[in-house]
Order: C-alpha cells, then sequence, then structure tokens
C-alpha cells in the first residue's frame, strides 16, 4: 500500500510539473478602452453653420477572467466630457457574467449588447469609417444599443450564432423622425413582463469577409402603446488585400400606431493607398451611400414618408499609424427627399481603443 | 486501512484531473505536428530560453512583448534527418492566452499554423483553417500585415492583430535560431 501510494504521489508531483508547463492560463484583471475626440461642423439647409468641439466618447474596460470558462467583463461609458442637467451622460454599457464552455457553446447575462448590426457590439473607433458612426448606426440600428439580458452563443463549423433574450423597448418613445431609438431602456428598470427575442447568424469561414444577419422580436409596451416590433438586418463587411468594403440593410416594421416600417441601407468602400509605397500606417481614403428612412412606411402615407427620408454621400480619409489609433476626417452632403434640402457636415478626430 | 484507499483513490483523481489539464493542449500539439509533417516523423520537445538581447530586438520590430521568457520548440526528423521545426508559444487576445503552434521546414518558411487553444468568447475566428492557411509559405521576409497580406476578420480585430504578430515574433526567432 505505502509502496502504491509513493507511486501515486510521485506521478502526481511530476504530472503536476508538467501540467503547469502547459497551463498557459492565469487569474488575470483585463483593463482596455476607448476614446474619440470630434470636431463636427454642421450646415442644415439655409441656416449658417454651426461648429464644435465634442470629446464624444471615453470609455473604460474592466474585465477579471477567474478560470479558462468563468469571467466577468463590464464598459463604463462617459460621453460629451461632463455630466449636468442633463447633458453628458454616465452609463454602464456592458456588465455580465461569461461562461465559455468552448467553441461551440457559452453564455452570458447582465448588462449586454445586442448582436444586431455589425457596429453594436464592436463600436471602437478604428473598426469604423467616419468620425462619427454611420448615420445607419444612429437612426436605424441605434447603436449603442445595451441593457439588461442573456444570450448563448456559439460557432460551429464557420457559422458563429448569438439567440438572446432582452429587456423590451419602450413602444411611447418610438417617433418618425428616430425610428425605435428612443425607445432603448438602456438597463433602467426595464417592464420585465416582456422581452425582445432575438437570433444572429453570421459565415466567417471565407478569409476576410464576416457576411450575416440577425432577426428580432419584440411585443413592445410603453404607458400608453403596446406595439409589435420586428427588426430584421442584413451585414457583411469584407477586409483583406488592403479593400474594405462594408454592406448593410435593415428594416423596423411596427403593428400599430402611425409608424409602420422604418428602413435603411448604407454602403462603404476603402483602399489602403499606403501599400502602393510599402508604409506601415494605412492610409484609406473611402466613400458611403446611405438611404435612411425612419418612417419608411405610415398611415397617413404621402409627406410624412418624405420627410425623414435623406440619402447621404460621405468622402473621408481614414489614417491608422498603428492599429489602436485612427485620425479621421470626413465631408458629407445629405439631401433630403421631401423638399431637396442640402445639409452639409466636415468632422474630423481622433480615435483610440487598448 | 479505509483511510490508505481514500487516500489514494483521493491521489488518483488528483492525477487524473491535473493531467486533464493541460493533456489536450499537448495532444493537439502532437496531432498538428504529426498532421504537417507526416505520421512517421520524430517530434524532440525542448525549451528554448531567450536571452535578453535576442528577446528585446525581435520585441522591437514587431512591437509585441513575448508572452514567457521560454519558447517551446518541438524538432521534426524523419530517418535521422531534421526536416522541420514546430514554435508553440501564446499572444494575449482581449483579455486570455492565446496558444499557437507555427510549424516550419528546415529553411525557416511556414507550412502549417494552427490555433491550439482559444480561450475568449469572442474572435473564435481566427481558429478557422482558411484563415490560418494564409500563412502558409510566409518566411522572415514577409509581411506580416492585418488588412494587406492577412486578412482581417471583422469582430476579432484584436486576436487577428495580435496573432499576426505573434506568429511573425517566431518566424523572427526561428530565422535568428537557424543562422547560428
Amino acid at each position: 500500500m505505502k509502496l502504491k501510494l509513493t507511486i501515486a504521489l510521485v506521478i502526481l508531483f511530476t504530472q503536476f510539473i508538467h501540467s503547469q508547463d502547459f497551463n498557459f492560463f492565469e487569474p488575470k484583471v483585463t483593463i482596455g478602452g476607448y476614446g474619440e475626440l470630434h470636431y463636427n461642423n454642421e450646415k442644415i439647409g439655409d441656416a449658417p453653420s454651426n461648429a464644435i468641439w465634442d470629446f464624444h466618447r471615453f470609455v473604460l474596460f474592466f474585465g477579471y477572467s477567474w478560470s479558462e470558462k468563468w469571467s466577468f467583463k463590464s464598459e463604463v461609458e462617459f460621453e460629451h466630457n461632463f455630466v449636468k442637467n442633463g447633458q453628458g451622460e454616465l452609463a454602464l454599457e456592458q456588465a455580465y457574467v461569461n461562461y465559455h464552455h468552448s467553441d461551440e457553446f457559452g453564455f452570458n447575462i447582465g448588462v449586454i449588447l445586442p448582436s444586431i448590426g455589425l457596429i453594436n457590439e464592436y463600436h471602437e473607433p478604428p473598426l469604423f469609417f467616419g468620425t462619427e458612426r454611420p448615420v445607419y448606426h444612429n437612426l436605424i440600428i441605434p447603436t449603442t444599443w445595451f441593457g439588461s439580458g442573456a444570450s448563448v452563443y456559439g460557432n460551429v463549423k464557420g457559422f458563429d450564432y448569438r439567440v438572446m433574450i432582452f429587456e423590451t423597448l419602450n413602444s411611447d418613445k418610438f417617433s418618425l423622425s428616430q425610428g425605435i431609438r428612443g425607445g432603448r431602456m438602456k438597463g433602467y428598470k426595464t417592464d420585465a413582463s416582456r422581452l425582445l427575442y432575438s437570433i444572429r447568424l453570421d459565415y466567417l469561414n471565407i478569409p476576410g469577409l464576416k457576411i450575416g444577419g440577425s432577426f428580432s422580436f419584440n411585443n413592445a409596451k410603453g404607458d400608453s402603446t403596446q406595439v409589435d416590433v420586428t427588426i430584421a438586418e442584413i451585414h457583411a463587411k469584407y477586409t483583406a488585400n488592403n479593400i474594405t468594403a462594408v454592406f448593410e440593410f435593415g428594416n423596423i416594421s411596427y403593428n400599430n400606431g402611425e409608424l409602420k416600417a422604418s428602413r435603411g441601407y448604407y454602403f462603404d468602400l476603402g483602399y489602403n493607398v499606403a501599400s502602393f509605397f510599402d508604409l506601415n500606417t494605412k492610409i484609406t481614403p473611402f466613400i458611403r451611400y446611405s438611404d435612411i428612412n425612419t418612417a419608411a412606411e405610415t398611415i397617413s402615407g404621402g409627406e410624412k414618408e418624405k420627410r425623414y427620408h435623406f440619402t447621404e454621400w460621405m468622402i473621408g480619409l481614414d489614417v491608422k499609424p498603428i492599429d489602436n489609433v485612427v485620425f479621421k476626417v470626413d465631408y458629407s452632403e445629405q439631401t433630403r427627399k421631401l423638399d431637396d434640402r442640402k445639409s452639409k457636415f466636415i468632422n474630423f478626430g481622433v480615435g483610440y481603443m487598448f | 486501512m479505509i483511510f490508505h484507499k481514500v487516500i489514494y483513490i483521493v491521489f488518483l483523481f488528483l492525477i487524473f484531473t491535473s493531467a486533464s489539464v493541460s493533456q489536450d493542449i499537448q495532444d493537439k500539439v502532437r496531432v498538428s505536428l504529426l498532421n504537417c509533417f507526416g505520421e512517421n516523423s520524430q517530434i524532440i520537445f525542448e525549451k528554448f530560453t531567450l536571452t535578453f538581447q535576442l528577446r528585446n530586438s525581435i520585441e522591437k520590430k514587431v512591437g509585441q512583448k513575448f508572452f514567457l521568457n521560454e519558447i517551446y520548440l518541438y524538432k521534426i526528423y524523419n530517418e535521422k534527418k531534421i526536416i522541420g521545426y514546430g514554435l508553440l508559444d501564446n499572444v494575449y487576445g482581449k483579455s486570455l492566452p492565446i496558444t499557437f503552434l507555427v510549424m516550419y521546414d528546415s529553411e525557416g518558411k511556414i507550412l502549417c499554423s494552427e490555433i491550439i487553444k482559444y480561450r475568449e468568447p469572442y474572435g473564435g475566428a481566427v481558429q478557422s483553417k482558411e484563415w490560418n492557411d494564409q500563412f502558409k509559405g510566409k518566411n522572415v521576409n514577409s509581411d506580416f500585415q492585418p488588412g494587406k497580406d492577412i486578412s482581417g476578420i471583422s469582430g476579432a480585430t484584436i486576436s487577428v492583430n495580435s496573432l499576426t504578430k505573434g506568429i511573425k515574433k517566431l518566424t523572427l526567432l526561428l530565422n535568428e535560431i537557424l543562422s547560428k
């Protein structure tokens, strides 16, 4: 018996040393963040132009990994540099416990970001063109969209999936001019009697390409309204051979009230011209075209469907001396469908992530 | 006697669980090496310790620190002749280490690249064979630039950048080892 025990001890000891050699994980705190300073100059129709400086977002990321499977992640966001009397905003945009069982399956629960559109989950400034996020991601898919929820995710044979239940939208706050944007509850004492259900599927096994879509349903309710909302969107992004190309289309349908549908799309095309000169800095001129109508279908029709319909051309430059720092400048022109009113925007900014 | 038996069983359990923590990494490395170099290859494992100077010069060139001071080096033989090398290392994704293996021919050209263990909930697409196959044929003179000669993956930007630098680092290191 003693001999057996000794042998077991020796094996255990050598196994322990050996396994430590190949066990690269250590419990660890992670700190990260991103931020962006903007200059915005806008000229709406015939009104005089107006220019501002805005440290739009300052975000800190804290995480802790207890083990290879269990971790906590959070993101605290500070908007417009200052919080007072409804100016600026301080928000807990992410705070969730994550269980990562394997590539095929994991889940998280807490304050999370819905997997709707390309930017909501991946919104750091070096990851998109333009000083401001695409207008599609303001008016059609309202980023950053965060709130209480839980999701199951995984990747099977190149198909990346996420199924989620999420807090409801407040249908009282839906509007012709901003679609569902005002209805986000941001994790603040949301009515728990109803939920938003969402499923997203992407295919990733073609190098450089991400292509997929999502479908979400919510029987949204407010104090005075009740509206069933469905959000369907498709998205694709290609980054390879110095090309960056993006396309997104989204449609939101409402079953009750004046507003029947919000709809929009945009595409980006950029090329890293620094590749001609063999520079390590990435210098990417790009163009963007957007078509946005938050009141694409209404009960009354007519002018109402034109008032919030506009198209936008943007040209810009995205300069990345290193992958985590970006300087941006862009010019865009919006044309309102109702009366051909033109608005012009000049923006530039600097963004970073770590 | 019963007490002894209990201790014995506890030990057996500990042996089993402590082994399983790392066994999957070692098994996967072995399978990857044999897939890349052929079933008849002999594998000799050693730890290569980086000198301060070497570590410093490669880190500066690539802009990324080494995970440890030691790199796991596999020398691959076929009929007593060296046919290639495997280097096992880690880089950090957003918060957790990514364990990866790069396999080279005897001249230092990449033959195969594989992610041995990915631990993050996001960005797992870097494990795909298609993404890793892009490194085939690269050597110390290659660019290793995401978006340029290496495709990006939307949603896996941090892992793509980090791994590309990690693979470049190992390629420079092997070149140094071979030139000695």
